[in-house]
């Protein structure tokens, strides 16, 4: 084999033509995690709300909290069902929950947006993982108090502690920030469900009712259940099957981001395959004396592609690098619903590597014609050139 | 002018060379091109919408807000509505979609009159009207779901606790700038089936959707529709047709800021190729150059002839890149699979833009290498090998 090392260094002799070539890669897979960490981040925001033995009871056929009701007496009697959690106080984890919409405005300007105001029940934080007051008070049940998640309180008006927003006529106060491990609830205003059913004249019905199982076949035993009973007409599902659909509904995103990153590959691909016939056509001497010594085809066909495969990968490690740079950013969309989402980009390690990947095919691929060319050059002519 | 055979003959001597530098553009422009056209697109179809005065009037908590039906009336009455329909979205799935598309509970009476620029067969119009359950459709929705007058189309409630089946009585044309994936129904047949099972959503008409009888009168009607329920248990807020769309755009998130990254990273990593490009060729000809100059030609002639050069490559892949996109889009039907998205198409406006961006890339990339070109050292530059 061909010591890598004269790869590096013929990379080194062309030092403005290798970082042109890496840095307009770095570019390309820039842009790519850019996209990619956008769905990236909304998937996870979505996967993250998602405990495995949790269910989710909504009317049947609507496929969102907001859309679907469930009456009261239904909520009770599912909360007698075996197979249903309880916590160290023997109460059941179920809770009957109502979700009301809220028009509020964003901060920058940049008009308005449906927020998820979720009315809940002691029992509803035990049902997220990693639920906890960050800042300020828990609110208080009986009075117009809600908690936030600051995430959310950035970037609508009147989410700040202290400040005041309004579900249909009244105004609620912001009493305290929450987090729940990065989930969708961080998008949502919580107040008490006895508050807020009062306000938003819905006394007597509930959204959903969230339910956490003891084991898995419990969980499909409550599922089956609840969907076998014609009378009551409810659906429930696991909450992994929930949040999958609701991620389908933004495959918009998803297909923009993957389109963006085709193309971008694809011209990318051009590029390194220029630079790369440019470095054959500049060291055909070299390549000639190299089969002269005694190298093998395949030893300058493993050589040149390793020789794209670097310049690629460097350039890969700038575009992660940058991406990186970035650090978190905020950003929110319409999810399911017509309600706002608000995630962060998701520049985790599996976006980082599959743009680290893109990065691969464009060595490989457009590597692969130039190093052919190197491999086919007859040694006598090789040598002849200047 | 008398050089252009000497730029072409040195565009297309390192074939291979041009030809993937101006596909690595062409590929990058053709999907910068395309982002920009969903933009454009939408911008342009708004602004054509002007022309009908429309003022569509929402609940001031947003679509997800109660707009009773009994306001169309009241609305109707003002002085200055021509016609005035609810326009309730049902949001029904049909069979085994996963996405939704439009299907609006309207008012078959007045519909066309509102939505004047949308043409419906008289007779076909007629059939609507007398037919309770019938719906129209838009041209593509129908060619894409394969449904023919006649049809029955039904479609499972999400949001609304009721099925509906439809029968097609007519299928609705209208110009490229016009949404043909809509289906119109009947209000009627939504809300007595809402009222046969007591659902407390019955007797929302979504939103009302009117037409003023001038441009001038619009201010001061939006003025009056909102005094009017003003003091109401649902006030609404009336915004022209333009602002309805652009809040609805808003909701998505900040999609242009996103578009517009993705193209500036587009545009870098495309300066970089194109200058790589520009100064291979500057090294495999210095000589040349060298020569040139030994003879007689001035160095403004050298700087010309390269920046001329780069500035053909980079046309040639704006034009290949930026009208292939508008071709692609002439020819091919992205509807079929991606449904919502029959308005795209690539305006030549922004095909043209497009054309000029790649242009610029060409000469801003051929600045440097062409600068060092035309100061090539006549004596250096003869004695060196390449």
């Amino acid at each position: 084999m061909i010591p890598i090392k004269y790869n590096l260094r013929s990379l080194m002799a062309r030092k403005i033509g290798s970082l042109m070539t890496i840095f307009g890669t770095g570019m390309v897979v820039w842009a790519s995690i850019f996209a990619f960490g956008l769905y990236g981040g909304l998937e996870k925001t979505f996967n993250t709300s998602v405990s495995p033995l949790d269910v989710l009871i909504l009317r049947q056929g609507s496929t969102s909290e907001t859309a679907s009701a469930v009456t009261e007496a239904a909520a009770r009697e599912i909360m007698t069902f075996p197979g249903i959690a309880t916590d160290d106080q023997g109460n059941v984890l179920a809770a009957p929950e109502l979700v009301v919409i809220s028009y509020i405005s964003k901060r920058d300007g940049s008009g308005n947006a449906n927020i998820t105001v979720r009315g809940v029940l002691p029992n509803s934080r035990l049902l997220r993982d990693n639920f906890k007051i960050v800042a300020g008070d828990d609110f208080r049940p009986g009075v117009r108090e809600a908690i936030v998640s600051r995430a959310l309180s950035d970037r609508f008006q009147g989410l700040r502690i202290g400040e005041e927003f309004i579900v249909q006529d009244k105004p609620f106060k912001v009493v305290g920030y929450f987090e729940s491990g990065g989930g969708t609830s961080e998008s949502e205003v919580w107040t008490d469900q006895r508050v807020l059913a009062q306000v938003a004249n819905r006394t007597g019905a509930t959204s959903s009712v969230q339910l956490r199982a003891v084991s898995k076949d419990a969980q499909q035993q409550l599922i089956d259940r609840i969907t076998a009973d014609e009378q009551v007409a409810l659906k429930a599902v696991t909450e992994e099957q929930y949040y999958s659909d609701l991620a389908e509904q933004s495959f918009f995103i998803k297909m923009i981001g993957q389109i963006i990153a085709f193309f971008l590959t694809l011209g990318a691909m051009f590029a390194v395959a220029n630079t790369m016939y440019g470095a054959i056509a500049s060291r055909a001497r070299e390549i000639g004396t190299l089969r002269a010594l005694g190298f093998g085809r395949f030893s300058i066909l493993a050589a040149f592609l390793l020789e794209s495969l670097v310049l690629c990968v460097l350039g890969a490690l700038l575009g992660c690098a940058g991406a990186l740079l970035l650090g978190e950013i905020r950003t929110g969309t319409m999810g399911g619903s017509f309600t706002e989402v608000v995630f962060s980009f998701n520049f985790g390690p599996d976006v980082l590597f599959k743009g680290a990947l893109l990065a691969v095919v464009m060595g490989l691929i457009g590597g692969f014609a130039p190093a052919l060319r190197a491999v086919r050059m007859k040694v006598v002519d090789a040598l002849r050139e200047v | 002018m008398k050089y252009l055979p000497l730029i072409l003959r040195n565009v297309t001597r390192n074939k291979i060379r041009s030809i993937f530098t101006g596909s690595s553009i062409a590929v990058s422009l053709f999907l910068v091109v395309m982002l920009y056209s969903f933009l454009s697109v939408q911008d342009a179809n708004n602004e054509a919408s002007k022309v009908h005065n429309r003022i569509i009037a929402m609940n001031v908590q947003g679509l997800t807000g109660d707009v009773p039906i009994a306001y169309v009336d009241r609305i109707r009455k003002i002085e200055g509505v021509r016609y005035a329909v609810p326009y309730s979205w049902y949001g029904g799935m049909y069979k085994d979609d996963k996405i939704t598309f439009g299907q609006f509970g309207t008012d078959a009476n007045s519909i066309m009159n509102v939505l004047e620029e949308y043409k419906l067969a008289p007779e076909q119009l007629a059939a609507w009207k007398a037919d309770k359950t019938g719906c129209v459709v838009g041209s593509i929705l129908a060619r894409n779901k394969g449904w023919k007058l006649g049809d029955k189309v039904p479609l499972k409630g999400d949001i609304y606790p009721v099925n509906l089946e439809f029968t097609v009585r007519g299928i609705y044309e209208g110009s490229s700038s016009t949404d043909r994936e809509m289906l119109w129904f009947h209000f009627s047949y939504l809300d007595d089936s809402l009222k046969e099972i007591n659902a407390p959503t019955a007797g929302n008409a979504g939103i009302v959707m009117l037409n003023a009888e001038s441009a001038d009168i619009m201010p001061d009607l939006m003025k009056k529709i909102d005094s009017t329920f003003a003091s109401s248990d649902a006030p609404v807020r009336a915004m022209t047709e333009k602002q309805f769309q652009q809040s609805f755009m808003e909701m998505m998130g900040n999609v242009r800021g996103f578009i517009r990254y993705t193209s500036i990273a587009v545009v870098v990593a495309l300066l970089c190729v194109a200058a790589n490009t520009m100064a291979m060729a500057l090294r495999e000809r210095t000589r040349e150059i060298a020569l040139f100059k030994a003879i007689g030609f001035p160095q403004s002639t050298i700087l010309g002839l390269f920046l001329s050069e780069a500035v053909a490559i980079g046309l040639l892949g704006g034009v290949f890149g930026a009208l292939g996109a508008k071709l692609l889009f002439e020819v091919v039907d992205f509807s079929k699979w991606v449904p919502g998205l029959g308005w795209l198409y690539v305006p030549w406006s922004t095909a043209l833009a497009g054309v000029a961006l790649a242009t610029a890339i060409g000469l801003v990339s051929g600045i440097y290498p062409a600068w060092r070109a035309a100061n090539v050292s006549v004596v250096e530059g003869l004695r060196k090998i390449v």
